[in-house]
């Protein structure tokens, strides 16, 4: 097995986009089970920002 | 930015996003003179939480591979062991814990990953030898700190001779020999004295219940998995795949459920995760945010120049301080803005670059428990469920603090007659 | 609809408006295509995938140019952006590109070096997206990029980087650097097959000479210099005694270290017969204590801070109230470049490298770098080519 061998990396790359997918699902539904704190509400979106554009893959 | 972080605090808004009114007040205010322009502050702010994603996705995926080990009660299962083996033999047992928790971050150069695999059994098992949950947390925080400084992967370092072009070797021994008598002499003033004393059988006694299936190598499988996986990429590194640590994790954590002798929801397991570490995950988010407009406004540059005027005398005594602080406001980036400069300044007047480098990378680790961001610290108190204020965890640190310190400043001062740890490294 | 929805509401609409905002910016960035214009000597135009299959269909893949002479002789390879947050090398090899012609030998140019970090913004460093060069038909635009590849293209990062083939511990960063990665490897990460692909046209086209360019802090020992491993040394010490007698200007010689691996002026020398040359010409921008990361900064090198550390004697260059500007920059490697080809035309005359048509030091600082970069409204379009 070599790193590139059978596009071993772009599957990997695959992964890592799935993980920040779920880790997103994650964030948006403690965001929508949110009842009370406006601090949190704010932290969990703000955690998604990078997420989103990596899984876009514009940054 | 100080003005708006202060006024956000007294507003009692969280650290977080007082941290977040800094950043935003500090574009608002270099937009008036274009630095940066107004239309670029919501890129720069996009842009600066990008800056610690990787960190983010090991510290979410770490931390659901944790939970699920202890979910399957995998931990309590260590910790019986550990007790029932060892219990008698002070010295060993202390020993032992220390060696648990440096592994996890010498291998991966990050403190919080020893604090959030290894974290919450080795805290359990410092209850049951009489350690207060107070010094459980201190003895966590500061072997976490000094398992990143740690050999082999020291990630200060690295940024440090990635931006000074002093190649990455020769550090084993600049490093590996004061981590390891700092770490010895830390778990033994914190960890020596029980504070409350009760006979083995007892401690077994009010031990949670192990689920009866589980085993020895079902909990060990998981970290098998995860220290396998990143040995054999540093044994065959051109034939093995890169993987990064967090596809480690999440692999390690397939094996634990796999394995567990308890049906656990993944979903609710880690969505409930995820609420845990909110607070953390968005220190890193605004910390790359507020680095960024740092370095649009110039104060970045402000601060980086103030360190590198400073006469070297009074730079030598001013370390212990402005170090651990850059730490605890940038985290890594401080390494970057005063580190880089700094070894530049000290190579140049004839100082070791190599051992002062490794000097410098013991003292960053303290500020990871100095706010505003605190990370190791906040994860060490988290894990060890330790719930009085902050500060007096802090205090508990005083002495390994000093030495630690002390021990750093000294290496650089002196770094030019200890070149022969790095001659003996290679 | 309860108020704790409405907040809801509302603060998901601020973070999508900067998201969105952002995004764009950013996806309009990595996306921006920048003119190169062959000049009358480009000969033949081929990609780095056709040396690295690997790179087919990424944005590692860029522009291969080739100068050749009607005349046999020796071939040079120059390297611009390797470190895309470098942007005098861009500037520099642009100049070659669009001017140079051959008398004897072969040039062959790689603008963009690492087109992928290009095509990437620096987190935490608060670097502008774009920087203008004012042209005597307008201003051209180009990106500014980052020094290592974007993760978008290569992800993730190891732990720790193990350089390929002496197994030295880099930082991760550094796997993503394309001047950690040499030589390389065809199957490697995509970094390494980007200098894979390098060191396949070195060995294919028996190249005589590469020249990497570069820029570096002033706070940096080794900046305003001539990188030379053991093989290059003396080529490289004859350019910088002839510069600074016939031109003025100090451009000092740094040995290539022998233990620090993945660095083109070691592992090309190391690994093939080329003779490899890094430049490295002061930039302010890159320093850690300056003002406010403008364009104006990378682009005229004035900083109060710097000024007041050079007074403190704290810079390795001579640094006064005139900055660092970019046309001293770029017409610094622009005499370096033509004087190692000249060095290495005199002691190999077999092998004898001609070139006309590039301006010098004094040209570039009297004209502005732009003078020598042509308008492509006026310019066939079969020879422009967007990367």
């Amino acid at each position: 097995m070599t790193q590139n061998g059978g596009k071993i990396m772009t599957i990997i790359m695959i992964l890592y986009y799935i993980i920040c997918i779920y880790v997103t699902a994650m964030l948006l539904w403690n965001f929508i089970r949110e009842k009370k704190s406006l601090d949190n509400m704010l932290h969990y979106l703000l955690v998604m920002i990078p997420l989103i554009l990596r899984v876009f893959r514009i940054k | 930015m100080v003005l708006a972080y202060t006024v956000a605090k007294w507003r009692k808004l969280s650290v977080e996003t007082s941290m977040l009114s800094a950043a935003v007040t500090g574009g608002l205010a270099g937009a008036f003179i274009r630095t940066p322009p107004i239309g670029e502050l919501a890129r720069h702010l996009v842009e600066g939480s990008f800056t610690y994603l990787d960190v983010i996705l090991v510290f979410t995926t770490a931390t659901i591979f944790m939970a699920i080990v202890s979910e399957s009660g995998g931990i309590d299962y260590v910790v019986r062991g550990t007790i029932k083996y060892f219990y008698n033999f002070r010295l060993i047992v202390l020993l032992l814990l220390m060696f648990i928790i440096l592994i996890p971050g010498a291998l991966t150069g990050a403190g919080s990953v020893s604090i959030l695999v290894v974290g919450a059994p080795v805290a359990l098992a410092f209850g049951y030898l009489g350690i207060s949950k107070r010094r459980a947390a201190a003895i966590l925080f500061i072997v976490a700190g000094l398992s990143a400084a740690a050999p082999p992967v020291n990630i200060w370092a690295m940024i440090l001779s990635a931006g000074t072009a002093i190649p990455y070797v020769g550090f084993e021994l600049p490093l590996g020999i004061p981590v390891l008598i700092l770490g010895t002499f830390t778990v033994l003033v914190l960890g020596w004295k029980r504070e409350s004393s009760r006979d083995k059988e007892s401690v077994l006694k009010d031990m949670p219940e192990v689920p009866g299936s589980m085993t020895w190598w079902k909990v060990l499988l998981p970290f098998l998995t995860f220290f396998g996986l990143i040995s054999v990429y540093r044994i065959w590194p051109f034939s093995f795949p890169i993987l990064g640590l967090s596809l480690q994790f999440v692999i390690a954590a397939i094996v634990a459920l796999l394995v567990s002798p308890k049906r656990i929801n993944i979903l609710v397991l880690s969505r409930d995760t995820i609420k845990r570490l909110l607070p953390l995950l968005t220190t890193m988010i605004i910390v790359g945010m507020l680095q960024q407009i740092m370095t649009a406004t110039g104060v970045r540059g402000l601060l980086s120049y103030a360190v590198i005027s400073t006469p070297l005398i009074l730079l030598f005594f001013l370390l212990a301080l402005i170090i651990p602080f850059s730490e605890g406001v940038l985290t890594y980036g401080g390494a970057a803005i005063i580190g880089i400069p700094l070894i530049w300044f000290l190579d140049s007047i004839g100082f070791h670059a190599t051992i002062a480098i490794a000097g410098l990378s013991l003292l960053w680790p303290l500020g990871d428990g100095l706010p505003p961001t605190a990370l190791i610290g906040r994860l060490s108190v988290m894990v060890s469920k330790y719930e009085g204020s902050y500060w007096r965890f802090l205090r508990t640190t005083w002495l390994p603090w000093i030495v630690i310190t002390l021990t750093g400043i000294l290496m650089i001062i002196f770094s030019s007659k200890l070149e022969f740890l790095v001659r003996w490294s290679m | 609809m309860t108020s704790i929805w409405k907040i809801k509401i509302i603060l998901l609409a601020v973070i999508l408006a900067v998201t969105t905002m952002a995004g764009i910016q950013l996806y309009r960035h990595r996306h921006f295509q920048v003119p190169f214009l062959a000049g009358p000597g480009v000969t033949k135009v081929v990609s780095l995938s056709d040396y690295a299959k690997g790179l087919k269909g990424t944005m590692a893949d860029t522009y291969v140019f080739f100068l050749e002479g009607k005349k046999e002789g020796g071939k040079a390879l120059i390297l611009g952006n390797t470190h895309s947050n470098e942007p005098a090398a861009l500037l520099s090899s642009l100049i070659f590109l669009e001017n140079a012609v051959m008398d004897k030998g072969t040039l062959i140019i790689i603008p963009q070096f690492n087109n992928s970090g290009s095509r990437s913004t620096r987190p935490g460093d608060g670097y502008p997206l774009y920087f203008d060069i004012s042209t005597p038909w307008g201003k051209k635009t180009f990106r500014m990029g980052n020094r290592d590849a974007s993760p978008v293209d290569q992800w993730p990062d190891p732990d720790v980087y193990i350089h390929y083939p002496d197994r030295m511990l880099l930082s991760f960063l550094d796997v993503r650097n394309t001047n950690r990665t040499w030589p390389g490897r065809a199957d490697g990460p995509l970094m390494e097959q980007v200098t894979f692909g390098a060191m396949e046209i070195m060995k294919h086209e028996n190249v005589d000479i590469a020249i990497d360019i570069h820029g570096a802090e002033t706070m940096f020992p080794v900046t305003n210099c001539i990188v030379a491993p053991d093989k290059s040394m003396r080529i490289a010490t004859m350019t910088s005694l002839i510069i600074k007698a016939k031109e003025g200007f100090e451009s000092h010689v740094e040995p290539s270290p022998s233990k620090f691996r993945g660095l083109s002026h070691r592992e090309i020398g190391d690994y093939c017969d080329t003779l490899p040359f890094l430049l490295e010409a002061p930039l302010p921008f890159l320093d850690q204590p300056t003002g406010p990361k403008t364009v104006d900064l990378l682009l005229d090198g004035k900083d109060p801070f710097l000024l007041s550390l050079s007074k403190k004697k704290k810079l390795f260059v001579p640094y006064d109230e005139n900055g660092w500007p970019m046309a001293n920059r770029v017409g610094q490697h622009c005499s370096v470049i033509l004087e190692l080809i000249r060095q290495y035309s005199r002691k190999k005359p077999d092998r004898a490298i001609k070139i006309q048509n590039v301006p010098r030091y004094a040209d570039v600082i009297k004209n502005g770098v732009g003078f020598y970069f042509q308008d492509p409204l006026k310019k066939d379009k079969k020879n422009i080519y967007y990367n």
